[in-house]
């Protein structure tokens, strides 16, 4: 909202600003223009399209018939969304905080000037690149199956594997791990963030004689707060849309016994397994809402724990 | 999603005038959505132009090759048709079809399942191909009506096949267990017989892949207990205790390990037919398609027999049934109706075609090619076809055909299966969610 706010503002004062900013201004649209087309058809369209099939039933083969909120009421009676909810939640709010721990853990370790930094740095990030793709996937699926890597290395300590992926008890963790596997990206974040501590702030602490731990948790992590809540906000995000990894590694099925069912897993079978677009369009205007509202209350809280310096 | 949430507030007054320009795009582009339906009546004319056909079928690597060898016969023959072949295997294939025929981007030549056929039939999207140009003098009325909905012929049966076992000899012998009479013998036989192969193999080869994955089983269950998945009104009647049952006979196999673990099973399907328990000699029996003994034996480079379906004690009579394997379908917006027919009639109709596709689909349900057929095949595919022929006997009336919105079955059984075996539901519990899932896909529909 306060974003808004401030754009209004913004705009008000450009177009105060008299004919040669109007011209400016104009030469600005016009070089956005391309931009402004892509978000149009590209995102903009589809969205309005969308909103307009969730109040519709959509079978894809035949033309959507107006049924008002219906979908919306179907969802509150739908057990099978219910459970792939609560298969997200545990997929975000487990795999995001082990993640971020990683990565700063990371990101202080690689701050201490190793030599051969940046390699280092490259050797971490990879995996953000790789994550999300279907290749990823496909050998996670080798690494954790009943004779995959993990259960060979488990063979040697003499512990007898499993099915870690086809066990309904088990599939998920493999997800979890390799989301949190991907903490390159924001292990680099929190590195440029670490950069931009002034090295006064330490080096008064320590002549103070502030210990090691004390100078981490008093001067450095609180100077880190913001890049922490920006990360926060990104990967929680980021964990809500999570699709490929489930659907390559579930056979899109979202299984074993629906342990792997993501709400955007369920969302595209319901939308292209069971020709229910309208259905499906619903719950992802029900998505936007909850990643709303979880990033709302991320702002909100952090009024009390992010530390601007300035 | 992600960028409305982060970006889309300040986007938002920017991109006000730019909704207009969007919303008249998304028009034009629903307008041309409207779909094209061929004229009926006299089939289309043939064009001199060069044609481009998209073509799309699910199947294994043997599929692959003598499809391939089918185009390039027919190319020769028609050089101004270029055919693009396009394939995966079944898990892909309707994920694709979907998102295709949703963009408008419909293959022009479908491979189309009875599971589907009345959700994209009864929908518009394909073809009737009664006067399409194909030749259709040579197909039982019979077949013909398994792919006819409210007169339309939305698909052409290409073959027969019937639910069956195919079992490994080698592997029974070495287990010493005997090959079973399969004019008698009933589940109860083969659970023995199927113990008796686990425990001899220790576990590296099982007695039977399990089945319970996959509505095949399920239909014939069924049938054997005088029940049926849907009535003609396509309605689902079956009955819960029929249910209750199968899943309580598939856990007891499960459990007294007759069948493999259910987690290498979920393993193993990923892998489709290639690496099938079957396929890799690790299971003694399994559930197939009857035609798909060839690509098996080929798979596993072992002899298999056909043995049919064990039964209860008191099965109904006429429980076995004959499927067609699957049909060709034609898309409705396709814009070569007569080049899509004259592929359809060279691969159904001529001897040419079958001499290269032989079985591998199933036993012609074309009765002149299939006479043509028969003494030049391999022994694998005669005895393919003496399967067919001598089951003639227990066969009965085919099932009615899935009602639009059945297609969710497959992933039903799939989904309360795996909570059967995996201790989350009992047998009549999934039972009672099965039937209201089903019913509820079928009412959305």
């Amino acid at each position: 909202m306060s974003a808004l706010g401030e754009l209004r503002s913004i705009g008000t004062k450009k177009v105060k600003g008299g004919s040669k900013a109007k011209t400016e201004n104009k030469a600005a649209y016009l070089f956005l223009l391309p931009w402004f087309l892509g978000l149009g058809v590209i995102t903009v369209g589809p969205m309005l399209a969308s909103l307009y099939l969730s109040f519709t039933k959509y079978t894809l083969l035949s033309p959507p018939e107006f049924i008002g909120i219906d979908n919306f009421i179907r969802m509150i009676g739908d057990e099978r969304l219910h459970n792939s909810l609560g298969v997200t939640f545990m997929y975000v709010f487990v795999s995001v905080p082990v993640q971020l721990g990683l990565a700063l853990a990371l990101a202080v370790v690689l701050n201490r000037g190793l030599s051969g930094l940046s390699f280092y740095r490259s050797v971490f990030y990879l995996p953000s690149l790789l994550g999300s793709s279907v290749a990823i996937a496909v050998l996670w699926k080798q690494v954790f199956g009943g004779q995959g890597l993990v259960n060979v290395l488990l063979g040697f300590f003499g512990i007898e594997g499993r099915g870690w992926i086809s066990d309904p008890s088990t599939a998920l963790s493999t997800l979890i791990i390799l989301n949190v596997w991907t903490f390159g990206a924001p292990m680099v974040i929190f590195l440029a963030g670490l950069r931009q501590i002034p090295q006064m702030y330490l080096e008064a602490a320590e002549v103070d004689g502030a210990t090691k731990w004390q100078r981490f948790f008093r001067v450095v992590l609180p100077l880190l707060t913001p890049i922490i809540f920006f990360n926060l906000v990104l990967q929680i995000i980021h964990a809500f849309q999570s699709f490929t990894q489930a659907f390559i590694i579930s056979g899109g099925t979202g299984g074993p016994a629906d342990s792997t069912l993501f709400y955007t897993l369920y969302l595209y079978n319901r939308g292209f397994a069971n020709f229910d677009m309208g259905y499906a369009a619903a719950m992802a205007w029900f998505l936007l809402v909850i990643i709303g509202i979880f990033t709302a209350i991320n702002f909100w809280a952090s009024k009390y724990w992010v530390f601007y310096d300035d | 999603m992600k960028r409305i949430t982060t970006r889309g507030a300040r986007r938002s007054r920017r991109a006000a005038g730019f909704i207009a320009i969007a919303a008249s795009a998304a028009l034009v582009l629903s307008s041309c959505a409207g779909g094209t339906a061929a004229p009926a009546g006299d089939a289309p004319e043939l064009s001199d132009e060069p044609v481009t056909l998209r073509f799309t079928w699910w199947g294994n690597d043997a599929r692959t090759a003598n499809t391939e060898a089918v185009i390039a016969a027919f190319e020769a023959e028609n050089p101004n048709i270029t055919i693009e072949p396009q394939f995966t295997d079944w898990a892909g294939y309707w994920d694709k079809l979907a998102t295709e025929t949703a963009a408008n981007d419909t293959p022009d030549i479908i491979q189309m399942d009875e599971k589907y056929i009345s959700t994209y039939g009864g929908r518009g999207a394909l073809l009737d191909l009664n006067d399409a140009g194909v030749d259709l003098a040579d197909f039982p009325e019979s077949a013909l009506d398994s792919g006819t909905l409210d007169d339309a012929l939305y698909g052409i049966p290409v073959g027969l096949t019937s639910y069956s076992i195919l079992a490994n000899p080698t592997l029974l012998a070495a287990a010493g267990v005997e090959l079973p009479d399969d004019e008698t013998w009933t589940w109860d036989d083969f659970q023995k017989a199927g113990a008796a192969v686990s425990a001899a193999g220790g576990g590296s080869v099982y007695g039977a892949q399990s089945w319970g994955f996959e509505d095949g089983g399920l239909n014939n269950w069924a049938r054997q207990h005088g029940d049926a998945l849907y009535n003609d009104k396509g309605e689902v009647v079956i009955k819960p205790e029929t249910l209750t049952s199968w899943w309580e006979y598939l856990l007891a196999i499960t459990e007294e390990g007759v069948t493999p673990p259910v987690t290498a099973t979920i393993e193993k399907q990923a892998g489709g037919l290639a690496e099938s328990f079957t396929a890799t000699n690790t299971a003694a029996f399994g559930t197939w398609w009857n035609s798909q003994l060839t690509a098996l034996t080929e798979a596993s480079g072992s002899p298999l027999q056909l043995l049919r379906i064990p039964t209860i004690d008191d099965a109904e009579e006429g429980s076995a049934f004959y499927k067609s394997s699957m049909y060709w379908s034609v898309s409705a917006r396709t814009e070569h109706p007569a080049e899509a027919a004259l592929f359809l009639d060279f691969m159904l109709n001529t001897e040419e075609a079958a001499d290269l596709l032989l079985t591998e689909r199933g036993v012609p349900a074309n009765e002149k090619i299939r006479a043509y057929l028969t003494p030049k095949l391999s022994e694998t595919d005669q005895e393919v076809v003496a399967f067919l022929d001598e089951l003639a006997d227990v066969v009965g009336e085919a099932p009615p055909i899935t009602p639009p919105g059945g297609s969710a079955i497959e992933a039903l059984v799939k989904q309360y299966t795996e909570q059967v075996l995996f201790g989350q539901a009992t047998p009549s519990e999934a039972a009672a969610g099965f039937i209201k899932d089903l019913t509820a896909s079928i009412d959305a529909a």
